[in-house]
C-alpha cells in the first residue's frame, strides 16, 4: 500500500481498525481528540461502534465490558482524562482482559495545559491505579512507529491478557507524517474460550467463566497477584524494546530519552558530531518493560563518563536508569514541563555542560 | 504564470489539508510581490501548528497578522478576535482568511457572514490527495459540500497541495494537479493554483500545468527540524 499523510492521532485510529478493533469508547479531550473524530467516521464503514461516555470514569468501564465479553477494544485520552480512568485500568488488570489504552500526554499536573508533555511516565509505568499492578507500555517517536505499536498492542493484550498501554506526547498526536500501514492483523483473540464472558452459545465448552477482580479468600487473591507477577517477568524476558542512536561509537555521554523528545536529541547529535563531539542514545521504546540491560551496558561502555536522563518532565524517567546504572556512573537530568520542547541547541548546551 | 488573487480570500480545506502552511507561503510570496497583505488566524479547531506559530516570521515582512488575544495563545477555546471583522470591514489589497479544518473549521465563518456577505470572497479550498477522505473526486466533493453548508459560502476556487512532507517527488504533485482537473470537470471550479515545497520546483515539467505554483517554505516544523 502506498503511503498517506496523516496525524498521529488518525493514524492511531486507523492502526486500530487494521487490528481489527471494532470497539471504541471513547471521552473527547484536547490532544487527542482527532482519534475520536476519525474513528467516528470510519467505525461505521467496517461495522464497529464509536461510542462516546459520558465521563472517562464510564469509558473505563465501557472498556472492561467489552473487553471480558472477548472483543478487541481501545481508549484514547490524554492526562487528566487517564486519571480519571485509572479505577478501571486497576480493575481490568485484576480481571486480567486485554484492552488497549492510548495517552496522548498533556501538560499537568492538574488541568495543566494543552502542549505536549512526558508527565505521565510514573503513572503509566508505576501504577496509576491502585494495587500490585503494571501495564505494559509502548512510547512511539513518531507517526510511523504509532501505527506499529498500536496495532503490535492488540496482540500483547491478548498474549498477556491485561491492558497494554500506548504513550505519546502531545507531538504525537498532533504532528503529520507520512505513514505506512501494515497488513490487516488477521489473528482472532485466541483462548478467550477459557476465559471470556461472551455467552455460552459462542463457546465449545459448557464451563462457566467468570471476570472479577474481587478475592476475598486471601490464597485466591495471593495466588492471583503472582499470576499477574508471573506475566509481567515474561514481559520482561520477552518484550524489552529500544533503540540505539550512533552508540558504535566512542562516545562521552549517553543520552537517555523517549517520543519526540528523543528526535530533537537526535538532531542534536548529529550537530554535534560535526563539531567532532560524540553522544550516544539510547531510546527505550518500551517503557515497561524497561531496558534495563540495555542501558546498564550502554552506559558502562568504556568512553561514556556520564549518563544524561532528557525528559518533558520534571525527572521522572531518570528514576529508573539510575536503577539500571546501579552507580556505575554519574546519572544527570534535564527536562522542561511547561510545554515547549526544548530545542537541539538547548540540549547541545546542557551536554557541553557535562563534557 | 503568476499568482494575482486580490481581495479577500478564505483557505478551507479538509482537515490537514495544509491549509496554514499554504494560507503563510501565500501571504509571504503576495507580499513579495509588494501588494498589502494582512492574514487572520481563523483556526479554531486545531491546537499545535496554527497560523500564530508563523507569527514574528510574517510580522517580522511588514505582514498584519490577526490572532486572539496572545493570553490564549495555548487554550483550546474559540475565540474569535473582533479585529476579524474588522479587517473584513477595511481589507487591504489581499486579505487571508486561514480557516479551520472540515465542515467544523468553517463554521466560523457564518458568524461573520453579515461581514462577508457585502464582499467579494474567494473561498478556495486545499486539497492534499495523499490525506484520509480526499483521495478521490466524491470525497473532495463530500468535503466541499459540507464546508459550503456549514460556512454558509460557497467555493469559489481550487488549491492543490499535495505532498508527503519530506518524502514529496514530482509525481505527487502531478497527482494533485491532475485530481483538480478531475474535480473542476465534474465542478467547473477554478483551478486557482498549486503549491510546491521550493526545492521541488526546479524538477517539476511545468508544461504539465495551466495554473500557476505557489512555492513553499515550510513555517510549521516540529522542533527537531527547525535547525
Amino acid at each position: 500500500m502506498s503511503k498517506v499523510l496523516m496525524k498521529g492521532n488518525e493514524a492511531i485510529g486507523e492502526a486500530a481498525i487494521r487490528a481489527g478493533c471494532k470497539n471504541y469508547f471513547a471521552y473527547p479531550i484536547t490532544p487527542q481528540s482527532e482519534v475520536a473524530e476519525y474513528l467516528a467516521k470510519r467505525m461505521p464503514e467496517v461495522d464497529g461502534v464509536f461510542l462516546q461516555g459520558e465521563s472517562e470514569v464510564a469509558v473505563g468501564y465501557m472498556i472492561f465490558g467489552a473487553a471480558a465479553a472477548g472483543e478487541r477494544v481501545m481508549t484514547t485520552s490524554s492526562s487528566p482524562g487517564v486519571s480519571l480512568m485509572s479505577e478501571a485500568i486497576s480493575y481490568i488488570s485484576a480481571a486480567q482482559c486485554p484492552a488497549v489504552f492510548v495517552n496522548i500526554m498533556r501538560g499537568g499536573p492538574g488541568l495543566g495545559g494543552i502542549l505536549p508533555s512526558q508527565g505521565d511516565y510514573f503513572q503509566a509505568t508505576k501504577g496509576g491505579g491502585h494495587g500490585d499492578y503494571h501495564l505494559l507500555v509502548l512510547a512511539p517517536d513518531g507517526v510511523q512507529e504509532a501505527v506499529e505499536m498500536t496495532m503490535k498492542a492488540f496482540t500483547l493484550a491478548e498474549k498477556y491478557r491485561g491492558p497494554v498501554m500506548i504513550l505519546g506526547d502531545g507531538l504525537i498526536g498532533q504532528m503529520m507524517e507520512p505513514v505506512e500501514f501494515p497488513d490487516d492483523l488477521k489473528t482472532e483473540p485466541s483462548n478467550k474460550d477459557d476465559w471470556a464472558t461472551s455467552g455460552m452459545d459462542t463457546r465449545k465448552s459448557n464451563k462457566r467463566n467468570l471476570v472479577r477482580s474481587l478475592f476475598l479468600d486471601p490464597k485466591e487473591l495471593n495466588a492471583n497477584n503472582l499470576a499477574l507477577k508471573a506475566k509481567y517477568e515474561q514481559m520482561k524476558k520477552e518484550e524489552v524494546l529500544y533503540e540505539g542512536y550512533n552508540t558504535d561509537t566512542d562516545y562521552k555521554v549517553l543520552i537517555v530519552s523517549y517520543g519526540t523528545m528523543s528526535r530533537v536529541c537526535k538532531t542534536s547529535i548529529d550537530m554535534m558530531k560535526q563539531e567532532g563531539i560524540e553522544v550516544g542514545l539510547l531510546r527505550p521504546k518500551s517503557l515497561f518493560p524497561f531496558p534495563e540491560e540495555a542501558i546498564f551496558k550502554a552506559a558502562t561502555k568504556e568512553s561514556c563518563k556520564s549518563v544524561i536522563s532528557i525528559e518533558m518532565s520534571m525527572g521522572q524517567m531518570v528514576e529508573d536508569v539510575e536503577r539500571c546504572i546501579k552507580g556505575q556512573k554519574k546519572v544527570d537530568f534535564y527536562g522542561e514541563c511547561g510545554g515547549e520542547i526544548p530545542s537541539p541547541e538547548k540540549i547541545i548546551d546542557v551536554i557541553k555542560g557535562l563534557l | 504564470m503568476d499568482i494575482d488573487i486580490k481581495g479577500i480570500v478564505v483557505i478551507c480545506g479538509n482537515y490537514g489539508s495544509g491549509k496554514t502552511e499554504t494560507a503563510v507561503n501565500l501571504a509571504a510570496a503576495r507580499k513579495k510581490d509588494g501588494i498589502d497583505v494582512k492574514i487572520a488566524d481563523l483556526d479554531l479547531v486545531n491546537p499545535y501548528f496554527r497560523t500564530r506559530e508563523a507569527r514574528v516570521y510574517l510580522e517580522d515582512m511588514g505582514i498584519e497578522v490577526v490572532l486572539p488575544d496572545k493570553k490564549y495563545m495555548h487554550a483550546d477555546l474559540p475565540i474569535l478576535a473582533p479585529a476579524v471583522a474588522g479587517i473584513i470591514q477595511q481589507p487591504s489589497e489581499l486579505t487571508i482568511l486561514d480557516a479551520g479544518g472540515d465542515d467544523a473549521g468553517v463554521t466560523v465563518l457564518a458568524a461573520l457572514e453579515d461581514h462577508l456577505s457585502k464582499k467579494e470572497v474567494h473561498m478556495l479550498q486545499v486539497i492534499n490527495p495523499f490525506r484520509p477522505f480526499t483521495e478521490n473526486v466524491q470525497g473532495c466533493i463530500k468535503i466541499k459540500e459540507e464546508i459550503e453548508s456549514s460556512s454558509k459560502i460557497k467555493i469559489t476556487g481550487l488549491v492543490s497541495n499535495a505532498n508527503l512532507i519530506d518524502e514529496t517527488i514530482p509525481e505527487h504533485i502531478y497527482k494533485g494537479y491532475n485530481l483538480l482537473k478531475d474535480i473542476s470537470c465534474e465542478t467547473g471550479l477554478k483551478i486557482e493554483f498549486i503549491t510546491a515545497v521550493s526545492h521541488l520546483i526546479p524538477q517539476l515539467e511545468m508544461d504539465r500545468f495551466t495554473c500557476p505554483i505557489l512555492e513553499i517554505n515550510r513555517k510549521l516544523n516540529p522542533p527537531w527540524k527547525r535547525v
